[in-house]
């Protein structure tokens, strides 16, 4: 494994059971995510772009293979320990519902750092810079109702990278987004990982995103086709 | 706690319905314990100034009396032991005989109660009581009778009355007197059998200048059937003190009634309280149960995000909490806000028949109710308690969700 490696996975399987029948979603995937990377995970519907990611949130258990994150084998972590894991090393960003509806836009953002025990004072200032770094600050009292579609996922990308996790993961973060918002939202994400240095993996199945990553990982029924490197992406 | 608060405000019907759950049961309780301790204490009073008093120093029985209490033929050394006893409030001296009453050709079986007018009075509120003609004076001829009797017998004031004392160890004896009085008796029994004669009068029909049959005691500090420590106390140093030949029966052996009533009362509160309890814990487990079941997507989303079980457990029991006690003080403020209004206008009378049968068995046709704050917090806390629990096994199930499964979750 590189040095650099933020997450590995080896022979990744995953196979979901209704009664005797049997889907398999993931068949065999071997990754390496690497630090500051950008990577966008692409597929048709059904590729296995969401299972890999619960996978390798420690959302969903592979049926085979091992999951590795900073060196550490994630098989045999107890849902509580997973539950940890996620806390303190993985950025989540969802397709939809995103957001804590009775809590407001400052509140989501610093929803992960109180899960973390930070000081009310501290995770507030924190989760106000970061608003206002990315120019959201104006909606932060607001909740999630009150505001679109797109400042939602913008507040949900900062609540993923506010504690400053190894990774971030995004499950079709622009799915429910018109073009300019999707482009926005991609663009903040690069921004973040530009500045900030956050490693991103977010799975879509929308062509127009592709060129800004640096790196396309492509599935088709369960398997890893293509896994191209962009340094120029963006 | 900020964001569970807002949890329950955006669901206001179930939050009110949820709160409704905790605050009925502990309203009705606190009423129902209020109209009960204020009906015991009723009966409690009504026993203890009217008939029997807290306790009573009798003779030991010797031989066979029948019905009729052993007499003491002179009890002055147990009134100079009692007057050596510590937190005695009040004491007379009593002398209840059994007796035929009768008037031209009608006769009734009775008690002719001796007392002495000027202690009795205050204590039981004779002269309140009368209704026709005067209480006793001592050394005034006479005896004052039960509204019951007096229709039975067909007797007003003014009538002479034929009274053939019958008690064992006296003797027959029988002595005529004019009916000064009619009384109202706090139970129908008593009016029926009940005749107040004066000490002197009462002695003559038992042929003994000094006889008694009890000195009827009260005992300062009590308040009510429950307060006993205070009577163990006096009883007790008053058994030690007594010469031989003398006993000492307090009103639970005096008016077991009541001591029964209290004893019944006790379970059947806690029955009735348990039924309240487990419906509204019920109710409470269905409505977090459900709220649950609503925010599935949003629990997952709190898991996904690296919440402990023990975390998204604790939500949802905080909010549970939160809807616990203000439901549960709420129940006990209108309970004990209902109380007060009722009493403010005097309680609640009953008429006809009811009122009637309550005067039959010793009770107030007045329905009265009484605030006892230990009650309401202990009802109040222990549906408090029960909603928690209840609340449990949703918020437990809440914090087993699959994360993934829960965000997928369409309601």
């Amino acid at each position: 494994m590189s040095s650099s490696a933020v997450m590995r996975t080896e022979n990744l399987r995953k196979v979901y059971r209704t009664g005797t029948i049997e889907t398999p979603a993931l068949r065999g995937v071997d990754l390496e995510l690497h630090e500051r990377e950008f990577t966008a995970v692409a597929g048709p519907s059904g590729s296995g772009k969401s299972t890999l990611l619960h996978l390798l949130g420690g959302l969903d258990q592979p049926t085979d293979g091992e999951i590795y994150l900073d060196g550490r084998a994630m098989s045999g972590l107890s849902k509580d320990e997973l539950a940890r894991l996620r806390l303190t090393r993985i950025g989540f960003v969802f397709q939809a519902y995103n957001l804590i509806p009775v809590l407001t836009v400052l509140e989501n953002t610093a929803f992960v750092l109180e899960l973390r025990g930070m000081l009310r004072s501290e995770r507030v200032a924190r989760a106000r810079a970061l608003l206002a770094e990315l120019g959201i600050d104006e909606y932060a009292d607001r909740y999630p109702s009150r505001i679109s579609g797109g400042q939602q996922q913008r507040v949900a990308v900062a609540r993923a990278v506010v504690a400053e996790p190894s990774i971030v993961l995004a499950d079709e973060p622009t799915a429910n987004l018109d073009t300019a918002s999707s482009l926005d939202l991609i663009d903040l994400m690069r921004r973040l990982n530009e500045e900030k240095g956050a490693t991103f993996l977010f799975a879509t199945h929308d062509g127009r995103l592709l060129d800004r990553v640096n790196r396309l990982i492509t599935l088709v029924d369960g398997r890893v086709t293509q896994d191209v490197v962009q340094r120029d992406g963006g | 706690m900020k964001a569970a608060l807002r949890h329950l405000a955006r669901d206001r019907r179930r939050t009110l319905l949820t709160l409704l759950a905790v605050l009925i049961p502990v309203y009705f309780l606190v009423f129902m314990f209020g109209f009960a301790n204020a009906n015991l204490r009723d009966m409690f009073e009504t026993a203890t100034r009217f008939d029997t008093g807290h306790a009573q120093i009798r003779a030991e029985q010797k031989k066979a009396t029948g019905s009729a209490i052993p007499l003491m033929r002179d009890p002055s050394d147990a009134l100079a032991a009692l007057a050596e006893t510590d937190g005695i409030e009040w004491s007379t001296v009593r002398l209840d005989l059994p007796a035929l009453a009768s008037v031209g050709e009608r006769s009734r079986t009775i008690y002719v109660r001796g007392v002495v007018p000027e202690q009795i009075d205050p204590i039981g509120k004779m002269t309140e009581r009368i209704v026709a003609g005067a209480f006793l004076e001592t050394g005034v001829d006479g005896v004052v009778v039960g509204e019951e009797l007096a229709g039975l017998l067909r007797v007003e004031v003014g009538d002479e009355m034929v009274l053939l004392g019958a008690h064992p160890e006296a003797g027959l004896s029988a002595i005529r007197a004019p009916v000064i009085g009619i009384y109202r008796a706090p139970e129908a029994t008593l009016g029926r059998t009940v005749i107040y004669a004066d000490l002197g009068t009462a002695r003559r029909l038992a042929r003994s200048e000094t006889a008694a049959t009890a000195i009827v005691i009260r005992v300062a500090g009590i308040t009510g059937p429950r307060d006993r420590g205070a009577l163990d106390g006096a009883v007790g140093e008053l058994r030690a003190m007594l010469p031989a030949g003398y006993k000492v029966q307090d009103w639970v052996e005096l008016v077991p009634m009541v001591a029964t009533y209290m004893g019944i009362l006790t379970p059947v509160l806690a029955i009735v309280a348990a039924i309240f309890f487990a419906l509204g814990g019920l109710v409470v487990l269905n409505t977090i149960y459900l709220s649950v079941l609503e925010r599935t997507r949003e629990l997952g989303l709190v898991l996904s995000l690296g919440a402990s079980r023990g975390r998204v457990m604790r939500m949802i029991l905080v909010e549970a909490g939160l809807i616990a006690f203000a439901g549960a003080a709420s129940g006990a403020l209108v309970g004990i806000g209902l109380i007060l209004i009722v009493e403010a206008f005097g309680g609640i009378p009953l008429w006809g028949a009811a009122a009637e049968m309550m005067r039959e068995i010793g009770m107030s046709p007045v329905l009265h109710l009484s605030v006892n704050p230990g009650q309401a917090a202990l009802s109040s806390a222990a549906m408090a308690i029960v909603a928690v629990v209840a609340a449990w096994w949703p918020a437990r199930r809440a914090s087993r969700l699959e994360p993934v499964e829960a965000m997928r979750y369409v309601e």
